[in-house]
């Protein structure tokens, strides 16, 4: 008995592990791309899975085991070119663990309590361009390997507790171009460190997060960087007297919620002047005393920022930012748009102004000294007023404006007649109040760009869109037409030159068969989350070759008619509509299975009905619906005796009337 | 085989089969404050791992300006990073709510831009307005999650206030 019971308990065990060997298989690895892109990440794994092909060029392999790799464990896939492993618990990488890896180029160790790494970790790999080694416990440069890295691009170092930038001797610079010490623990930069990265030309040098406390004088003297990162830092004036003469491309010197922001003064500034600098970021900082004179060494500066620095406005009469081209105040505190006293940059191009801490007023006028200016964002500021011709007076060359995520605007017709050379025009979650028959949007003839989603308009306006001739892209997502149907006549008509069009949201059930006939020049159209049916779809009856996307609709039978206008098109999306998988949709069921790669998302594509089908995949589906050999015989015979049946019947009534004449 | 073993074998079936569903066991709940008259207790949501939050001046009388510290595994970079909230009372929404934390043009906090994989640590302030939270008890659904939409952490709260 007891040997019975244990040898039961024994199947039992051997059941239990054959089944989680099953759960187990059930996890792998993600394809992103037939034979070439995989993701294996959070498996669990401490190898590499059968499955994968040895064809595979991108592996993501981050969140597994892995305490040693070596020659054996990525061996069989010789084309790699991107490995992530982050965070596998590595301790060792053995000699020659990629040598036969001769394409890898990015190599992702972030997160690895590495132990040591040989001089021959890294060898194999003919031009290993990108290496990321952040929080692997690096207490000092010295212990990356010199060789094989003579084509390195970019070094990520953050989060480890390195205190000297001093690279080792011999290592390669000559490609450098990112060199990142995020979140380290240096303090001090001196000649002989900065020294090694003299070969590296246009470098970004990233000091985020790294408490300088000091710069040898001549430490950056004649030294040329992309971009230079002191974000954080205690000191502002210490960094600034430390890159005395030195050029950068763009210097970050921003502060943090997290970090103690400092009041810079003309004083704190006053190393700008012996340096050059084209692009400046002094984020979250305060101004103390601001005045003209603050400003009196930015003069070489093409773009400031100055995001969350508490203004409240800006000094007149600043002559040294003449040649300023982009300027960006988001964040700040003005309550009309005349503090920020344009006429001190009469060269801006480009003004970024959005997320105002508070409601900001437009004034008349306060930008008219900006006659260069192309591209201006006014959003989120909880702008309210009637606009815009007076608020953007003599603005005649800009091209892109932005009034996204503001309070309603009351627009006219001809509103944004100061700014007729417009391309792009973002009013988004906007409220556009427009009276019928006005056409705000009136001699914009370059205008191509159109964002009028969630502007809660009045789209019976057959005006509403008329002076675009130009327009290639409108978006008219989450507006409601009236009765939830686009009729033959509607605004859209004026606007064909559109390429793309974005009625997603709309609240629609139907779209009149000539809704869109002017359009001839389409070649996207977004219906997604409306209500339609499959006979909307007639109204593209005229296009051929374009991206349709009818997904979240409620489309359930697809005629034959409709069949043939979407044969024409060159990519359909039909996610989540209550298709029907019976024998009267047919023909669809067949001619999806003929044209997948045309559908896209089709792993949401599902069967709402018949009943015995619902929520199975389109792809998955067969569906039979010829009649069989017994049905057929089944159908003779029965036909044959209500043939039979009929004769008689007429033969008894016939009989019956004659008997009774 | 007798029924006893039966039994198991069967046992040991529903139970694979139903672990095979995915349901997993839920991370276990932690305090992050009780003091003052309140209490805050959360639970992590992101069936791939845990975090930890605790708050320091916890009272029912919300300053603004609150130190935290929390620690978690980045399962993504977070270049950038948003914030939803959504208040639960009796079953419905309230409150829904959206906030930046690192955005591209205005990294806010000192560990905006840090990499998938990485450990972060963050002991500090938030940034919050001041509050008086009224007496009851309440869901909060936290959610972090990247431009991708990708989830970096997510939380289950309670908070009762007495």
């Amino acid at each position: 008995m007891a040997p019975r019971d244990v040898g039961c308990r024994f199947l039992a065990v051997l059941l239990l592990a054959s089944c989680e060997a099953i759960a187990s298989s059930d996890r792998m690895c993600t394809e992103r791309e037939v034979n070439r892109t995989y993701s294996c990440g959070h498996l669990g794994l401490s190898e590499l899975p059968d499955t994968l092909p040895n064809s595979t060029e991108v592996l993501e392999f981050s969140f597994n085991f892995l305490p040693v790799i070596q020659n054996t464990t990525f061996g069989r896939l010789l084309n790699l070119t991107f490995l992530d492993l982050t965070r596998c618990q590595i301790n060792w990488i053995r000699e020659d663990t990629f040598q036969s890896h001769h394409q890898l180029s990015t190599l992702v160790l972030t997160a690895n309590p590495l132990i040591f790494l040989t001089e021959r970790a890294f060898s194999g790999p003919k031009s290993l361009r990108h290496l990321s080694l952040i929080q692997t416990g690096i207490t000092s440069l010295e212990f990356l390997p010199v060789h094989n890295l003579d084509n390195l691009e970019s070094l990520y170092l953050g989060s480890n507790r390195i205190s000297s930038i001093q690279l080792p001797r011999d290592f390669p610079t000559e490609k450098l171009q990112i060199l990142d010490f995020q979140n380290n623990a240096i303090h001090y930069l001196s000649r002989d460190e900065t020294s090694s990265l003299h070969q590296a030309t246009n470098l970004s040098l990233n000091l985020n997060g790294n408490d300088i406390r000091g710069i040898e004088p001549g430490a950056f003297r004649s030294t040329v960087f992309g971009s230079l990162n002191f974000g954080g830092s205690l000191d502002v004036s210490l960094i600034l007297r430390g890159l005395q003469n030195s050029t950068v491309q763009s210097l970050w010197l921003g502060s943090f919620v997290d970090t103690d922001d400092q009041h810079l003064s003309r004083a704190t500034l006053e190393g700008l002047c012996g340096m050059s600098v084209h692009s400046l970021s002094l984020q979250k900082h305060h101004f103390s005393e601001l005045s003209s004179a603050t400003f009196q060494c930015f003069s070489g500066l093409q773009e400031l920022d100055l995001t969350a620095t508490h203004l409240a406005e800006l000094p007149a009469g600043i002559e040294t930012m003449n040649s300023l081209k982009k300027l960006v105040l988001s964040a700040n505190k003005f309550e009309d748009l005349c503090q920020i006293q344009a006429a001190n940059f009469p060269s801006l191009t480009h003004l970024h102004l959005k997320g105002n801490m508070k409601r900001l007023h437009l004034g008349v006028g306060c930008l008219e000294k900006l006659e260069n200016l192309r591209e201006l964002d006014l959003s989120h500021n909880d702008i309210e007023e009637d606009c815009c011709n007076q608020q953007l007076q003599n603005l005649s060359h800009l091209q892109s404006l932005n009034l996204s995520y503001n309070e309603p605007l009351g627009l006219q017709t001809e509103a944004f007649k100061a700014c007729p050379r417009l391309e792009l025009l973002d009013l988004a979650f906007t409220h556009l109040r427009v009276r019928v028959p006005e056409s705000p949007f009136q001699n914009l003839p370059f205008l191509r760009v159109l964002n009028l989603s969630h502007c809660l308009l009045d789209l019976s306006n057959q005006q509403l869109l008329d002076g675009l001739p130009s327009l290639r892209h409108l978006n008219l997502q989450g507006n409601h037409f009236a009765d939830g149907s686009i009729p033959q006549a509607n605004p859209l008509q004026t606007v064909r030159t559109l390429e793309t069009l974005i009625l997603a949201s709309c609240a629609l059930s139907s779209i009149h068969q000539e809704a869109f006939r002017g359009l001839e020049t389409l070649s996207h159209v977004d219906l997604s989350h409306n209500s339609l049916t499959s006979t909307s779809i007639e109204a593209l009856s005229h296009l051929k070759g374009i991206y349709l996307n009818v997904a979240t609709n409620s489309i359930s039978l697809i005629s034959p008619r409709v069949l043939r206008i979407l044969s024409q098109q060159s990519t359909i999306n039909l996610s989540y509509n209550p298709l029907d998988c019976s024998c009267s949709n047919i023909q669809f069921l067949t001619w999806c299975k003929e044209n997948m790669p045309k559908l896209e998302d089709t792993e949401e594509m599902r069967c709402a009905t018949p009943p015995s089908l619902r929520g199975a995949r389109i792809s998955d589906v067969t569906v039979s619906c010829g009649i069989t050999a017994v049905g057929l015989f089944l159908l003779i015979v029965f036909l044959f005796l209500l043939v039979i049946l009929f004769i008689f019947a007429t033969r008894y009534f016939l009989r019956w009337k004659y008997q009774h004449l | 085989m007798n029924s006893a073993t039966a039994a198991l074998l069967a046992w040991t079936l529903i139970s694979v089969s139903s672990r095979g569903h995915g349901g997993g066991e839920a991370w276990p709940p932690h305090t992050a404050c009780s003091a003052g008259g309140l209490e805050v207790l959360y639970q992590s949501c992101d069936p791939l791992q845990d975090f930890g939050l605790s708050i320091d001046q916890c009272s029912k009388h919300l300053q603004s300006n609150l130190n935290i510290r929390f620690g978690v595994i980045l399962k993504e970079d977070i270049r950038e990073l948003f914030l939803d909230i959504a208040l639960v009372m009796k079953g419905s929404y309230v409150l829904n709510f959206s906030y930046p934390i690192c955005e591209e043009d205005l990294p806010k906090f000192s560990f905006c831009g840090r990499r998938k994989g990485e450990q972060l640590f963050y002991a500090g302030p938030v940034a919050n307005l001041g509050l008086d939270i009224p007496e009851g008890k309440y869901q909060v659904l936290l959610k972090l999650y990247n431009e991708n939409r990708a989830t970096v952490a997510c939380a289950n709260a309670t908070v009762t206030c007495s």
